[in-house]
């Protein structure tokens, strides 16, 4: 059995048409980085695929302070972008050019860890997801998007749409811990970022990839650092905090042991970027 | 493949084994079920369509209650068949009152065959316990919808 039909429908309703009319036999395809490796080892053997990148929905633009991502546009387009530093520090992190060249940004949010590190930035910015299907458009933070290894709100006849990002200047910091510079899967992936108000912090965000089912908070983590000056006594107890409560994996890459190790040292790296003195080093 | 796990579900003991062993239950609760018959009163068979990333396909599953003591505990035995495979293998799932509510305790063991077998096992232990998780909060879900229905219904 291999593939039958590829459908490159020109807009979201055809393309919601297509999901209908073939349910959960059509595979759903934007830029292909991840179904492809799979469909050509022969594990998995779809007959109808969709490809969605003629679809209308790789926009990439600031509207009303808001960065509006279209699910198919690639991560080299969000590495080009301007408007959120850490997105573009996120995309820069994740495989090579030619893979970036494809793989678009609502795909990555599927990708499973340890991949998927673009989701671990939209997390720490508070990103919402833009659904639709057939009872119209809903959105829903991206942190409940997520709802176990492999699986999302995404209901089998809706399709993801868009990524929104408020656009902030917080200061933020990303991290991603791999076995060599680049085009590596991460052993850790940190999204750092603290909102400050009259000289403590206000709001936080700890966003970890490739130390759970799926990119994660560390609400514990956060929690620590709300009304602190953020300083190496608070920083240490919210990489202990990250560290109890991340749910890391043996792999290829690194051992769960390692990976609850690693979450410790790059939460600490990351909030000390963001701390007001951030140039005592070695601290 | 190995697979276990507990969780606390806010209904009485009765209730949880009666709505494990109910074909309309089940067909509501398991993620991806979209048909389900029961052959015999020990046997059910069913049908389960997966969207994964990059992976489609709808598994024909058959599933034996060998083994029931209620509303203790029960021992399943069961076969799913696809494109990519075949699992096939045995649970004991377990069930203690628990703070007025009941703990569904279960484990499982399973053999893959076919392109599955060359997946990494955290890929299909993981997906496994997910989809497991995801039906049980699915149950609780249920069973305290109906738990309200029922009050509702006494109170008029």
């Amino acid at each position: 059995m291999t593939v039958r039909n590829y459908f490159l429908p020109a807009s979201l309703p055809d393309a919601l048409g297509l999901l209908e009319t073939h349910g959960p036999d059509l595979l759903v395809m934007a830029g292909g980085t991840v179904a492809m490796p799979l469909v050509n080892e022969g594990l998995s053997l779809p007959e109808l695929v969709m490809g969605l990148r003629k679809a209308g929905l790789d926009r990439l633009d600031v509207v009303d302070g808001t960065l509006r991502i279209g699910a198919t546009a690639t991560l080299t387009r969000l590495l080009e972008q301007r408007a959120v530093p850490m997105l573009s520090e996120a995309a820069r992190s994740t495989a090579s050019w030619s893979v970036r060249n494809m793989a678009t940004v609502g795909g990555n949010l599927f990708t499973p860890p340890p991949g998927g590190d673009v989701a671990v930035a939209l997390l720490a910015l508070d990103a919402t997801v833009v659904m639709a299907g057939p009872r119209g458009e809903r959105s829903l933070p991206l942190a409940e998007f997520y709802t176990g290894f492999l699986s999302t709100q995404l209901a089998a006849d809706e399709l993801l749409v868009e990524i929104r990002v408020p656009v902030a200047d917080d200061p933020a910091a990303f991290l991603k811990f791999g076995r060599k510079h680049a085009n590596t899967p991460a052993v850790v992936t940190v999204a750092a970022r603290v909102t400050w108000r009259d000289g403590t912090v206000a709001d936080a965000r700890v966003a970890l990839g490739a130390v759970g089912p799926h990119p994660i908070r560390a609400r514990a983590a956060e929690g620590s650092l709300l009304g602190s000056l953020l300083d190496a006594a608070t920083i240490d107890r919210a990489a202990g905090a990250a560290m109890d409560e991340c749910e890391p994996f043996t792999d290829a890459i690194a051992t769960d042991w390692y990976r609850r190790r690693m979450v410790g040292v790059f939460v600490t790296r990351a909030l000390r970027q963001l701390a007001p003195d951030a140039d005592t080093e070695g601290r | 493949m190995n697979v276990h796990g507990r969780r606390v579900l806010d209904a009485p003991r009765e209730a949880v084994f009666a709505a494990i062993c109910d074909p309309d239950t089940l067909l509501a609760v398991i993620p991806g079920c979209h048909a389900i018959e029961q052959v015999s009163t020990t046997e059910y068979r069913g049908q389960i369509s997966l969207r994964l990333p990059g992976i489609v396909g709808t598994y024909r599953t058959v599933v034996r209650l060998v083994e029931t003591d209620p509303p203790n505990r029960g021992v399943l035995d069961g076969a799913v068949t696809g494109p990519l495979g075949t699992i096939t293998g045995q649970a004991t799932f377990r069930l203690a009152e628990f703070d007025g509510g009941t703990a569904v305790e279960y484990e499982g063991r399973a053999v893959l065959g076919g392109p599955l077998a060359r997946l990494d096992g955290r890929f299909v232990e993981g997906l496994a316990g997910s989809l497991i998780g995801q039906g049980l909060a699915n149950l609780d879900a249920r069973l305290e919808r109906q738990h309200l229905a029922a009050m509702e219904e006494t109170a008029r």
